[in-house]
């Protein structure tokens, strides 16, 4: 059924990173529910390739390289650009730290440049609810006026990176020039088809029997998104800074988009092992929580720190460590007013409806890589 | 509860009593009628009221004076239609008319009715019901008004049920469901907003927000269903809905067979989802009253409701036995409810968690029930927020130009740590080795420890030692 008066339009679109996570996620959605030309640039374009009957534009290009990227600019001539490339956030040591600034900061600048000079009209970069955080103090119904944790204050350097591109993309906005629009999406804790993080490790747990466990008392709420409603919330904004584009006169203040920060969920804090028990669930698992042994967080922590240094002396990554337990007792949700009022954001999947498809692609794909031990 | 049985009870649960001596000792009411200075009539519908309302009559009379009678003959009003519809005695040809009359009747003096069936509870009230209507003369049109407008909107719906058929076999859709919440208790809602706010007691915004005095009967009435889910049974009434339970059971009667106990055990976890939808607006909604009397008589209900619903989830003796709230419990719940917005927040709060702990991650709808906990934390959130953004970014400047200096002073602690630890170690070692230096000067043979021949030979001597010590005790004995 296509219904192409029905859908907004978007003109061209170009979706960086648009083979990751994220970003096919952002494609599937133009799509389905947008009027529009659809291209992505991504280092590789095999996976989460679209048939080409979609039409799709694939273009492997690197964004730290700068002069190249201006060049497929010039070629794909996009109105708006969807920027979600980024390294998977998991990584320890310096040669990740490297890869963070090197894809997100000199990334994004290349892709700032490349856009101011070819005319693009959008760019939405997705950020992460993660800059607000300083991975240790509570964040409680937290929204845009709280602090970005920068410097020496943020302990994730993933964080700092992502903090600093959102503040490059962020100044961008209306800069001397050029009149492109900008705007950031900052998504928390999120989950999907495609995802090898959140759920896969969940799943993990379950399958390593370790679920016994429960640290701290349960009752510190996290936002958990669905990814379908994070690429929403994107394609939202950018038609938001399309119509500031178009209009003659600049939004008032308490409606702008432009040059403006989102944080995105998916309404829905819940208390963190609430999550991990419906994943387990999903999953197959056919335990209650009576089982559950609940070991406090100063427990949980020295365990942490054993496993740390045990697993330092034999100079490997710990499977456990104190920054899980930090987050698995951290209490860690948004207020997400300002994306409903001015984006019209609304979630298009609910949670439970999320972790319910997540869980099966997952186990989909155990079935496909049988173990290998 | 016999007499014994209850001493027994509260010398197991001191903290139970407690609360129900604090309450009658403590409770001070913000306004007390006088009932010298009270007409007859006046005087007789208070006793109807304490007749047929246990919770409500308390609070009813507490309330300031200009909220006093207009509530508590809105109350026996609407007291009176239900006790004509509630009567399966009466024939429909007969109840449906009065049901939709009955507004007439409050304008008509001397107005009695006595055809009630002889076990109807309340049919005292409707015998004297004169009482009712001289005292409606008396108060202020605009309180009559609003009164008699909501008599007309519910007689009119309870007469439509009265004559559907469908309906008397019991709830369908879930639209009915809270089609009929509305009728019964959405509309009491309405009414009493409007009251207040003709009696400048709660915010006027909250008549552009009706949905909110809606939440406020809907959640009230949800829980007495879920609650009194057995009893209903019993009378051959239902008002769960067909589309819910049919999910778990086939036949109703199921429901209460404790071979299906989980089935119907999930189904009320639905059911309570449902209501627990309305706890923020019921929040928000308390958040519009301005005077302490009417806070307490509106809140009273809703900490009540929001203990029921804990009580009920996860709980199967809904499904055999008619259970209430413990009366320290309910004390305790009235002492917090009299207070201020706050505490009840706190209240609802700590509910919403003990829902949360009860939850079974093999409920179909767990993490639903989890998002509507967390959903009511957030919303007092949105109230009463206790983070504040300035603060952090004060904080965090002072700390960014402070964490270099604590960073160094941290650096200095791990070092300092060092020393102590490294110079606690090497005494240790000092005194080990002036100890052993000290046996080894005496005779002591270190050698032995690690020559094998010369540990035997020292092994053999030990034992003939022994052996000679035995025998010599032998020889003694």
């Amino acid at each position: 059924m296509s219904e192409p008066t029905t859908k907004p339009s978007l003109g061209r679109v170009l979706v960086i990173g648009g083979c990751g996570f994220l970003g096919h996620h952002v494609v599937n959605l133009l799509l389905r529910d947008w009027n529009c030309t659809v291209s992505v640039v991504d280092l590789k374009c095999q996976r989460n390739r679209r048939p080409d009957s979609d039409g799709v534009q694939y273009v492997e290009a690197d964004i730290t390289d700068a002069d190249g990227l201006v060049k497929v600019f010039g070629r794909l001539r996009p109105d708006v650009v969807i920027h979600t490339a980024s390294p998977p956030a998991q990584g320890l040591g310096a040669v990740a730290n490297d890869v963070f600034k090197k894809v997100n900061v000199d990334g994004t600048r290349a892709v700032i440049a490349a856009c101011q000079q070819n005319g693009v009209k959008a760019l939405v970069y997705t950020s992460s609810a993660s800059v607000m955080s300083n991975n240790k103090d509570d964040l409680v119904n937290a929204n845009e006026d709280y602090p970005v944790i920068r410097g020496k204050l943020q302990t994730e350097y993933y964080s700092e990176t992502k903090a600093h591109a959102e503040e490059l993309v962020l100044h961008a906005n209306r800069a001397e020039g050029s009149d492109l629009l900008t705007a950031a999406i900052r998504p928390s804790g999120i989950f999907g088809e495609g995802d090898v993080q959140l759920v896969f490790h969940t799943v993990k747990i379950l399958r390593e029997g370790k679920d016994k466990v429960q640290v701290g008392a349960n009752e510190n709420l996290f936002d958990f998104t669905y990814v379908e409603n994070v690429a929403h919330a994107h394609l939202l904004a950018a038609r938001a800074l399309l119509a500031t584009h178009a209009a003659s006169t600049a939004p008032l203040n308490h409606e702008k988009v432009d040059g403006e920060a989102f944080i995105i969920t998916n309404d829905s804090p819940v208390y963190f092992w609430d999550l991990m028990r419906a994943i387990w669930r999903a999953a197959g698992s056919e335990k209650g929580t009576d089982h559950v042994w609940v070991m406090s967080r100063d427990m949980g922590i020295l365990l942490g720190f054993l496993s740390e240094v045990f697993f330092g002396l034999l100079r490997k990554p710990p499977t456990f460590n104190r920054q899980r337990i930090v987050y698995s007792t951290m209490t860690r949700y948004y207020d997400i007013s300002k994306a409903k009022r001015r984006l019209g954001y609304r979630p298009l999947v609910s949670l439970s409806d999320g972790v319910k498809r997540t869980v099966k692609w997952t186990l989909e794909q155990e079935k496909k890589t049988p173990a290998k031990s | 509860m016999g007499g014994l049985g209850e001493v027994l009870y509260y010398l197991f649960h001191p903290v139970q009593l407690r609360s129900i001596v604090q309450w009658k000792v403590w409770h001070e009411p913000v306004y007390k009628r006088d009932p010298s200075k009270e007409a007859p009539t006046l005087r007789s519908c208070f006793n109807f009221l304490n007749m047929t309302s246990r919770s409500f009559s308390a609070v009813i009379q507490e309330l300031q004076p200009e909220m006093l009678v207009p509530i508590a003959l809105f109350y026996l009003v609407l007291r009176g239609l239900d006790t004509i519809e509630d009567d399966m005695t009466i024939p429909v040809k007969t109840k449906e008319p009065m049901l939709r009359e009955f507004d007439k009747y409050l304008k008509t003096d001397g107005w009695t009715f006595n055809g009630n069936g002889p076990n109807e509870k309340d049919r005292e009230l409707l015998v004297h019901f004169d009482d009712v209507i001289a005292e409606l003369r008396k108060i202020d049109k605009k309180y009559y008004d609003i009164i008699e407008d909501i008599t007309i909107k519910m007689g009119n719906g309870m007469a439509d049920y009265a004559l559907n058929a469908e309906f008397q076999e019991g709830v369908k859709s879930l639209e009915q469901y809270e089609e009929y919440c509305h009728y019964v208790a959405g509309l009491v809602g309405e009414g009493l907003t409007r009251i207040f706010v003709q009696g400048n007691t709660a915010n006027p915004a909250l008549l552009d927000r009706m949905e909110l005095s809606e939440s406020m009967g809907q959640f009230l009435q949800k829980t007495n269903i879920i609650r009194d889910v057995h009893e209903d049974f019993e009378d051959k009434r239902r008002f769960w809905p067909k589309d819910v339970w049919s999910k778990y059971v086939d036949n109703w009667e199921d429901l209460f067979d404790p071979k299906y106990r989980t089935q119907a055990l999930q189904c009320s976890s639905e059911m309570v989802l449902n209501a627990l939808k309305h706890a923020d607006e019921c929040l928000f909604y308390m958040a519009g009253i301005k005077e302490q009397s009417v806070f307490n008589f509106v809140a009273i209900p809703q900490t009540m409701a929001i203990a029921t619903l804990e009580l009920v989830f996860q709980n199967p003796k809904i499904f055999y036995s008619h259970i209430k709230i413990t009366k320290g419990d309910a004390c305790s719940l009235m002492m917090k409810s009299t207070q201020n917005l706050r505490v009840v927040c706190d209240v609802f709060k700590t509910y919403a968690r003990r829902i949360a702990k009860k939850n079974d991650p093999r409920d179909p709808h767990y993490l639903e029930i989890s998002v509507a906990c967390g959903k009511i934390e957030q919303f007092i959130e949105t109230l009463f927020p206790t983070q504040d953004p300035k603060k952090l970014h004060a904080v965090q400047q002072v700390d960014g130009q402070e964490t270099q200096q604590a960073q160094q002073a941290a650096q200095n602690d791990f070092w300092e740590a060092l020393l102590l630890v490294g110079s606690v170690v090497l005494v240790l070692l000092l005194v080990s080795a002036l100890m052993l230096g000290l046996a080894w000067y005496m005779g002591a043979r270190f050698d032995v420890i690690f020559d094998k021949s010369a540990a035997s030979s020292l092994r053999d001597a030990a034992k003939a030692t022994v052996t000679t010590t035995t025998t010599l005790a032998h020889e003694e004995l």
